[in-house]
């Protein structure tokens, strides 16, 4: 219990610090807000064309796209605002040899990696993301209960910890090879790929891929269909264990790593 | 000329040093594609035409659309002058004897000539890979329209993307808008969807610019769909090539007075 007071007042004076970092830099604040909310919007435009022509695609409708399109969004602000930039920059302190300093503090190294880049600037898109998502509830006339809102809310934050894991574990390779960028692009074309279409209309191989061996395709599908009432015990039970898996795999992987850490430059 | 045609040349031979950045872009390009079958799959089991599109010309579409979109490599023009000029080093181009805006054009037209190969080879992988059945036409009238409106439209996106550039000798930090800038071009050139299915009144509107001629008109024209824009098409195009010209022409005596050369 103690342990977990000191990670999070370790955790706040790390926001407290980047903020002040961050105000430094005014013009460039809400630059990744302004960015990833035109990336969302055009996506909007995109399946406003589509749905102006059908009715429905794969079992979804108008409005169940807009409640997935919003809750991929809301994963993407929570990552951005969370630990994004923390995680983003593990490859390059291992080549640097930079990973170091982080080893000698009497803190884990992985904490302080995952919040010390808080965007603080960020977090306006979680706003735009829930108007997007209340919006797509009223289109699809969804009835949302305080259990279902429990539950979306509680997935969403299962499938943060997801997203964060594949992050982490594309990013803990550097320990083993000199680069990793070429997985870094791979996993930014299946993202690509995941954040436009519900991971239910994926079959065969590609559900394969999307749920099981890089799971981008349930981050965002899995809670939207708990807010739409599409949701299956057995869908969630998956996402669930799926979470387990990677969550657990993450943190060895990264423990793994370090042990072949040469704290060497290069 | 001949100094705009070597360094066409040396772009061209520079990236055969950066051999997995053209693997990266045609795992882009099948990114695209995947996204086209499982979407469109997933729509055309439940119709047989979608905006007068079958599900064979839709792909098709897309395949087209994925490769002439990979085919513009103009958009790190921006980005090297945004980077350049923060940091101090846009000078190169100052005090070499060539016009900067041909070396930029003669730049991209010697990556966009290595990709060429490559993108070409891909969108055929991808065709086979994922069973598509492409619906190209044969009209050789039309082909030959299509190829002008390409090349006119990735000269537009360099002169575009220059003038993005320019942007940095008055804000410096162009980051963020050339980001907002991709995601609405996918958009607006009709890669993300076939413009088509928009609203009419919209589609009237967007032709007006030409971001609809660089990448939809010329996908359509591929597939035998509006042969009837082809002229107008080409007249945009060369309008707006004009006018941006003249514009950077402008931008660039403007930006040379306000450059200090020592960046930050």
């Amino acid at each position: 219990m103690s342990e977990i007071k000191r990670n999070l007042r370790f955790i706040g004076t790390l926001i407290s610090l980047r903020a002040r970092r961050l105000m430094a830099f005014r013009l460039s604040f809400f630059a990744g807000s302004i960015v990833d909310s035109s990336l969302f919007i055009t996506w909007l435009l995109m399946f406003s064309a589509i749905y102006g022509r059908v009715d429905g695609i794969g079992g979804w409708s108008r409005g169940e796209m807009t409640i997935f399109i919003g809750t991929y969004s809301l994963l993407n602000a929570l990552n951005m605002t969370l630990y994004f930039f923390g995680v983003i920059g593990l490859p390059g302190k291992i080549k640097s040899g930079d990973l170091d300093h982080y080893l000698t503090k009497p803190v884990s190294p992985l904490l302080r990696l995952t919040f010390e880049k808080v965007d603080l600037g960020s977090a306006p898109l979680i706003l735009v993301s829930v108007l997007i998502i209340l919006a797509g509830v009223a289109e699809a006339n969804v009835a949302v209960t305080l259990c279902t809102a429990l539950g979306y809310i509680a997935l969403v934050l299962c499938m943060c910890v997801l997203y964060y894991d594949l992050e982490l574990i594309l990013r803990t390779i550097p320990f083993f090879v000199i680069s990793a960028s070429s997985i870094e692009r791979l996993e930014g074309a299946a993202f690509e790929v995941c954040m436009r279409v519900p991971g239910t209309l994926f079959t065969r191989g590609f559900k394969i891929l999307f749920y099981y061996i890089a799971p981008y395709g349930v981050m965002a599908t899995v809670p939207a269909q708990v807010l739409t009432g599409m949701a299956t015990p057995g869908g969630v039970a998956q996402a669930l264990g799926i979470l387990i898996v990677f969550t657990a795999f993450s943190q060895w992987f990264f423990r793994f790593g370090l042990k072949h850490y040469k704290s060497a430059s290069s | 000329m001949r100094k705009y045609w070597e360094i066409a040349k040396l772009s061209f031979k520079v990236q055969i040093a950066y051999r997995f950045d053209v693997c990266m872009s045609m795992v882009a390009t099948a990114a695209s594609i995947t996204f086209a079958v499982v979407l469109w799959g997933a729509i055309f089991g439940e119709s047989e035409t979608v905006g007068g599109f079958t599900l064979d010309q839709m792909l098709t579409y897309y395949v087209l659309s994925a490769f002439l979109a990979m085919l513009d490599m103009s958009g790190g023009v921006s980005s090297e002058i945004g980077d350049r000029v923060r940091n101090g080093t846009f000078s190169k181009y100052m005090v070499v004897p060539v016009n900067t805006q041909g070396y930029f054009i003669a730049q991209s037209a010697g990556v966009t000539g290595f990709y060429l190969t490559f993108d070409l080879a891909a969108a055929v992988l991808w065709t086979f890979l994922f069973g598509i059945r492409p619906t190209l036409t044969g009209d050789v009238a039309l082909i030959f329209a299509a190829l002008t409106i390409i090349a006119l439209g990735l000269l537009f996106m360099v002169q575009f993307n220059y003038a993005l550039g320019l942007l940095a000798f008055r804000f410096l930090d162009i980051g963020p808008v050339l980001i907002i800038k991709g995601n609405l071009i996918a958009f607006l050139t009709g890669a993300l969807v076939p413009l088509s299915l928009l609203p009419d009144w919209l589609t009237a509107g967007i032709r007006l610019f030409p971001f609809y001629h660089v990448t939809y008109l010329p996908a359509m024209l591929l597939i035998g769909k509006n042969a009837g824009e082809a002229a107008l098409g080409i007249v945009t195009l060369s309008v707006w090539l004009l006018f941006i010209t003249a514009l950077n022409t402008r931008a660039y005596g403007r930006a040379q007075l306000r450059y200090d050369g020592v960046g930050i």
